[in-house]
């Protein structure tokens, strides 16, 4: 029935689409969404509320049995995540594809909008289904939708080599969740996340979640699982890149959870938190050194969503070691600092890729150097992006610092209170490190692109975009201001699931947390009222005074130019200088060298690849190469080569036989 | 009470470091050097002055100080002088205090940038990789108190005078080392940076600010005396807590720890060639996590 149901709606959906003149198309997209995160917004906040999911309906698969649709406290975040972000993206692609409305055909643009609708409905089914055929369905809807969204483009080549290695590698992911779920199955008689429990029972557990991990961790983009990410971020538009990195890769991560929850042997967890750990800091520490490296906005900013996945990695580590030494003060901090970690990003990175997109669509490039003084011709964009910058650099007084503030008070809790003290410690440094190389690539991106003067005359004619897509910008733009001003009031929200993991997270959330996250809000005001104060007197001081304007001071050079700025390259290339060995260069054109005085016009491009791209691809190929060539040396063309082949072929049958083997 | 005085002496910690290593400098340099309080004058003229800014910058870059010193100002509030409390203390304010020198470090790597001239992204460059690199040897220092001390804020930290115990005694000795490193480098002192240098291709920090002047510059400067007070205080809260923890041991200790090192150190070795920078940065890191090592070692009562 569930199923008949929910392929009717999609049908109609998409005839809807297909029939809607051109420019409507975003409005009954616009309505569908509304319409389904109305729907679920009751429940949802319900769920959230109370400690007990509320089922919806039951859907009766061809194979595994019945599953339930249902809502709890855990599923009700991802679905306010999803709502939010959503909307903002329908909003935001009004703007977006205006320019491509005459481009493209009126097929295409309904495919586009079609795809961006399921993909928006189905990572709702996806939190919503309790595992088994309708999670993998609507898994491999999300999949489908979002390969044909980064298709949009699908004239560039490397577009389309892209989109291809997404699916590709999408689907290596889901094979290991069909393994995964049929293993639950067959062990359980079910194949729903309720039947985890009785599978771990049967000492499946570290199979079932290293089975679980892969899959998962190849949508969150895990190390060495991130590959796909750089690739199709840059390729996709920037409203799907948008919700595909704040929000579609996070359902990797609440896969992960939903495991998690279910595991309640000590010894068990103890393992678990350490693989979960060990893989949160590869991952932060590789996301973060390739994003300080990369010179194009998109590329840096997908590099930096796998940072994020692996700070939330490293708090879910934190919380899974604190649960299986039973500190429930660590356990429920990381949790809680993983869990709005996870809210806090959807919130920059849906606004950093919007900043993104209105730079693509005035200037139609993400390259970092051609950019340049922009915050001069968009001064809001340059705004909205500022704040997203300093909240993904997890600076007070905004969201971003909230979030790891909890993961390093549980980190130093765990460290103080002596469980797994040099787990921890390794935690601490990691994300200490991590930390400081966001500083580093933010800054770079900011300024490269928004400061100093412009590289390109593109850039100097610019202008800002529509006020639709700013409107969609300020809906993100709004939580990381009221979550970095008054964590005290999110942190509540998270009460409900918490406590589905760890027993007495109610009274440290209430106790605990909510006080201290008080103390950090108080400062927070104080910082600003600190700065705005500083700020003002410095103003009224200076309006007795000369105030001039001139241009940048050369020291004593008096004919400095443009192409003389700091660019993305020249910023990181003392970083670069120490993280050569884990990127692989490709070069375009010759560098200036030192020995040329008068140096003529160069051409120089690089770019830093990433060496685990080949893990995937080159060292494969390598591979089959190599045994090929083995196997070729077979073929020598003399008949009697042949004969002896076939000879040896019978000897071996006859001998297998004769043991019995065939 | 206790509050106020606290607030008192860390300005007082902050205005009369740089005098000590003028002073310091200019002794064992055998010259006159400059009178204590020469620096407090040159903030007062910089006061006084207009300002000239460039024509490629934003409102960002007339922002950035505010912030930079806002930040300073916030994060000093944080810092108990022995058995004084601070104004400000938390479970965790100890991460509220390393991040609130990374928000002014950003703020200025920014302004730095919004010139668009070559010499100062060169400084911006450069700080935003030390800083990073640094990040982890302050997060670690701290680790290694809440680990010894059973807390994770200041004020708890060092909230009173432990009995004498030798172990705690090696810890807060090494950590009180490895918070005067970090001040080095984040003050920007030779052997890292070297404030008097007069090539901007060699420098830092100053190359950062050269498009600021007058009340901007002046504030900078101000920002630089607190961050450097702060971790300079942290230091000699560290030594105080293996003996004799009240203020009036403290404050001082404070002052001579960080004004005579930087002096004597600064008068007698010559600064880094950039590239052993990272070197020299990263083994602060390290030894960050050799002491935490220690402490963990210690802790477990292992006999050494």
């Amino acid at each position: 029935m569930f199923y008949l149901g929910l392929l009717l709606t999609l049908t109609l959906l998409v005839a809807a689409l297909f029939i809607a003149p051109l420019r409507s198309k975003i409005w009954v997209a616009f309505t569908t969404v509304i319409i389904a995160v109305a729907a679920l917004s009751y429940p949802a906040i319900t769920a959230l509320m109370t400690a007990h999911p509320i089922v919806l309906m039951q859907a009766q698969g061809p194979i595994f049995g019945a599953e339930n649709l249902s809502i709890d406290s855990l599923s009700a975040l991802f679905l306010i995540i999803i709502g939010i972000a959503g909307i903002a993206t329908i909003i935001y692609s009004r703007g977006y594809l205006a320019q491509y409305l005459d481009k493209k055909s009126s097929v295409h643009i309904s495919l586009h909008y079609a795809a961006l609708v399921i993909m928006i409905l189905s990572m709702m089914l996806v939190v919503m289904s309790s595992g088994g055929f309708s999670f993998l369905l609507a898994w491999e809807l999300m999949t489908i939708a979002s390969f044909i969204l980064i298709l949009f483009d699908a004239q560039r080549a490397e577009v389309l080599r892209a989109a291809l290695a997404y699916l590709i590698m999408m689907h290596v992911g889901f094979i290991f969740l069909v393994a995964g779920f049929a293993t639950l199955h067959a062990t359980t008689g079910s194949a729903s996340f309720e039947a985890l429990p009785i599978a771990f029972g049967q000492g499946k557990t570290i199979l079932l979640f290293v089975l679980f991990l892969l899959g998962f961790g190849m949508k969150a983009g895990l190390f060495p699982m991130h590959v796909w990410l750089p690739e199709a971020h840059p390729a996709a538009p920037s409203h799907v890149s948008a919700i595909m990195s704040g929000v579609m890769i996070k359902t990797g991560v609440y896969g992960i959870m939903r495991v998690l929850w279910h595991i309640s042997n000590t010894q068990e967890l103890q393992t678990i938190g350490f693989i979960i750990l060990a893989v949160g800091v590869v991952t932060g520490l590789w996301g973060v050194i390739l994003a300080a490296l990369q010179n194009d906005v998109k590329r840096l900013l997908a590099y930096s969503s796998i940072e994020n996945i692996g700070v939330i990695f490293i708090g879910l580590g934190i919380a899974t070691l604190g649960l299986a030494a039973s500190n429930s003060i660590v356990a429920t901090l990381a949790l809680c600092g993983a869990l709005l970690h996870i809210v806090n990003h959807s919130l920059f990175k849906t606004l950093l890729f919007f900043g993104a997109g209105n730079l693509y669509s005035q200037m139609h490039s993400t390259h970092l150097n051609s950019f340049g003084g922009v915050a001069k011709s968009m001064p809001v964009t340059a705004i909205l992006f500022l704040i997203a910058t300093a909240a993904i650099c997890a600076l007070p007084p905004l969201n971003g610092f909230v979030g790891e503030f909890m993961i390093y008070l549980g980190m130093l809790n765990s460290v103080r209170d002596g469980v797994n003290t040099l787990a921890a410690a390794g935690g601490i440094i990691a994300l200490a490190l991590i930390g400081g190389i966001v500083v580093f690539a933010f800054t770079k991106l900011y300024s490269t692109v928004f400061l100093g003067s412009p590289r390109d005359h593109h850039v100097a004619e610019a202008e800002e975009v529509d006020n639709m897509r700013l409107a969609a910008m300020a809906i993100p733009t709004a939580g990381i201001i009221i979550i970095g001003i008054a964590p005290q009031l999110v942190i509540r929200v998270l009460t409900n699931i918490a406590d589905g993991l760890i027993p007495s997270a109610t009274p440290i959330i209430s106790g605990y947390i909510t006080p201290t996250l008080g103390r950090v809000s108080l400062t927070a005001l104080l910082i600003i009222i600190v700065i705005a104060l500083l700020y003002m007197l410095k103003s009224r001081a200076q309006r007795s005074r000369t105030i001039e304007q001139g241009p940048t001071w050369g020291c004593g050079f008096t004919s400095p130019n443009i192409r003389m700025q700091y660019t993305g390259e020249s910023f990181s290339e003392n970083l670069e200088s120490i993280t050569t060995s884990l990127t692989q260069n490709t070069v375009e054109g010759r560098a200036v060298s030192k020995s040329e005085i008068f140096p003529s016009a160069h051409n120089y491009h690089v770019r830093h690849k990433d060496k685990i791209d080949r893990l995937f691809t080159e060292w494969w190929v390598e591979l089959l190469r190599i045994i090929n060539k083995r196997i070729m040396s077979l073929r020598t063309g003399k008949i009697n080569h042949y004969i002896l082949f076939a000879l040896l072929f019978l000897v071996a049958i006859f001998i297998l036989s004769l043991f019995n083997i065939l | 009470m206790g509050i106020a005085l606290n607030t008192l002496l860390m300005l007082i910690v902050a205005i009369s470091i740089t005098g000590v290593i003028n002073r310091c400098r200019a002794i064992l340099a055998g010259r006159k050097g400059l009178p204590f309080f020469q620096h407090i004058y040159n903030v007062r003229l910089l006061m006084r002055k207009g300002a000239v800014y460039s024509t490629t910058t934003t409102a960002l870059f007339r922002i950035a100080p505010a912030v930079y010193l806002g930040s300073a100002i916030v994060a000093i509030l944080f810092i108990p002088i022995a058995d004084l409390n601070p104004l400000i203390s938390f479970e965790g304010d100890v991460i509220c205090f390393a991040y609130l020198l990374a928000l002014g470090r950003f703020a200025l790597i920014l302004a730095a940038m919004d010139t668009g001239s070559s010499f100062e992204g060169m400084g911006a460059s450069r700080e935003a990789l030390y800083g990073a690199l640094i990040e982890p040897a302050i997060m670690v220092g701290f680790a290694t108190l809440a680990m010894f001390c059973g807390y994770t804020s200041f004020a708890d930290i060092f909230a009173h005078e432990q009995s004498f115990n030798l172990h705690l005694t090696i810890v807060m000795l090494l950590t009180a080392y490895l918070f005067i490193k970090i001040a080095f480098v984040e003050s920007g002192r030779v052997p890292v940076d070297d404030p008097r240098t007069h090539l901007e291709l060699t420098m830092i920090h100053e190359v950062m600010c050269l498009d600021y002047c007058g009340i901007d510059m002046a504030m900078i400067q101000i920002a630089g005396w607190l961050k450097t007070a702060s971790l300079s205080m942290l230091a000699a809260n560290a030594i105080a807590a293996t003996g004799c923890f009240h203020w009036w041991f403290a404050t001082p200790l404070a002052i001579l720890l960080t004004g005579l090192s930087v002096g004597v150190v600064e008068s007698t070795q010559a600064r880094n060639k950039l590239v052993r920078n990272t070197t020299f940065i990263v083994t602060i890191s390290a030894l960050a996590a050799l002491i935490f090592f220690i402490g963990y070692l210690l802790q477990l009562n292992i006999n050494i």
